[in-house]
């Protein structure tokens, strides 16, 4: 419940209108620290939300492949320079946005990853840090701007931050076969 | 077992959204930056150039009236810009270069709009056209001196113009070309000057022999 709270008062926080004009005004911060803080707020949230609704969760997302696909599927299109531009450009989107990435990616994330076991978890961790690397790719070497609401730097600053997280993941990825996590535990 | 078919239908229904969600939000599998949906979108409008005033390098003042019955091959520049402009500027000019030379200033004027008219004066205007060899009769350098007048016609254009405060914008790009009715024909790539001057010449071409 505390969980549910803090999410909800990170979430509100996020949509006040100064502190998303600021994300929004630095390529980087709205793409890897707005974006991903919505996506948080969606997962602090997903507890409450199960117990409110557990028969849903529980039927419709019965091995976590719906959810996990549907987060997917919110993930990439935010990825797209176009979805970024319209965020700013039209109210609508912006709103969409501020729906979409935590009750359709962080809220199905959190409840979609336990369900999917180990094999499951690495299938996504891997392609996931394969689409940031293409992502990376694509907006450091792209020969034009691909966003008309930032400059061509920010947009190559955004490649970079995209290849950190894709070595990120692939760190954490790697560190599991070498790590005992039970001693932690 | 039902609840496996929840499962199932859930996933089609997961998939089914995403087609629609991409389907929509890039026209049709057709535009994933802003700028080609806007390209797209302008080229299916071809709305008509507003009435502005115009002032050129050589101080007289106008408006796109002054080409009613010819081409207009237009790019939107700030002379303190110091990368895409220029790009933007040196392709025009490959273009101009490319366009057999009965057209030029017959059939098809070229013009570059500042849309920073605070720094961009005439005289600024006038040396900076000189970089390029523009002789500011068939291609000129003009500014909008009213910002009122300027947005209009940004907005109808749809260039996106932001400026950081420190004299530099952050801008969009193309060759828009306007026919001799005034409105809007084609926006081209700007960094495909010879697939942009194959074009023109074609439009041209037909123009005249038709």
């Amino acid at each position: 419940m505390k969980q549910a709270i803090y999410g909800l008062v990170l979430y509100v926080f996020l949509m006040l209108p100064p502190v998303a004009s600021l994300a929004e005004s630095i390529m980087t911060v709205h793409m890897h620290m707005q974006m991903p803080l919505f996506v948080i707020a969606g997962m602090l949230m997903a507890p409450y939300l199960k117990q409110r609704f557990p028969g849903f969760f529980s039927k419709w997302n019965h091995n976590g492949v719906p959810g996990i696909l549907l987060f997917f599927i919110i993930m990439v299109y935010w990825m797209l320079p176009r979805a970024m531009d319209e965020a700013l450009a039209y109210q609508s989107v912006e709103i969409f946005k501020f729906i979409s990435l935590p009750f359709l990616a962080g809220v199905p994330l959190r409840d979609s990853w336990n369900k999917l076991g180990s094999i499951g978890q690495n299938v996504i961790l891997v392609s996931f840090s394969i689409i940031s690397g293409l992502m990376a790719w694509l907006y450091i070497f792209s020969p034009t701007q691909l966003c008309n609401n930032y400059l061509k730097v920010e947009q190559i600053t955004l490649g970079w931050a995209f290849l950190f997280l894709g070595l990120s993941i692939i760190i954490y990825f790697v560190q599991q076969f070498f790590v005992d996590q039970s001693q932690y535990e | 077992m039902i609840k496996n078919k929840q499962n199932l239908i859930a996933i089609f229904l997961v998939i089914l959204f995403g087609i629609s969600l991409f389907y929509v939000g890039t026209d049709g599998f057709k535009a994933y930056t802003a700028e080609t949906a806007r390209t797209n979108k302008l080229m299916e409008e071809k709305p008509k150039l507003p009435l502005v005033t115009l002032e050129d390098s050589n101080k007289r003042s106008y408006s796109f009236s002054e080409f009613e019955g010819k081409y207009v091959l237009m790019t939107f520049i700030y002379t303190s810009c110091t990368d895409v402009c220029l790009q933007l500027e040196v392709n025009a000019a490959e273009v101009y270069n490319s366009i057999p030379q009965k057209y030029i200033g017959e059939n098809i004027v070229f013009l570059s709009i500042s849309f920073d008219p605070a720094t961009d004066t005439p005289d600024q205007l006038d040396k900076y056209r000189s970089y390029f060899k523009s002789d500011g009769e068939t291609w000129r350098m003009a500014r909008i001196p009213n910002q009122k007048e300027l947005d209009t016609v940004l907005e109808e254009l749809g260039v996106i113009v932001i400026p950081d405060g420190n004299g530099n914008f952050t801008h969009n790009s193309a060759f828009y070309l306007a026919g001799p009715d005034g409105k809007l024909l084609e926006v081209m790539d700007y960094k495909k000057t010879e697939e942009a001057a194959k074009k023109v010449t074609d439009i041209l071409d037909n123009e005249v022999e038709g």
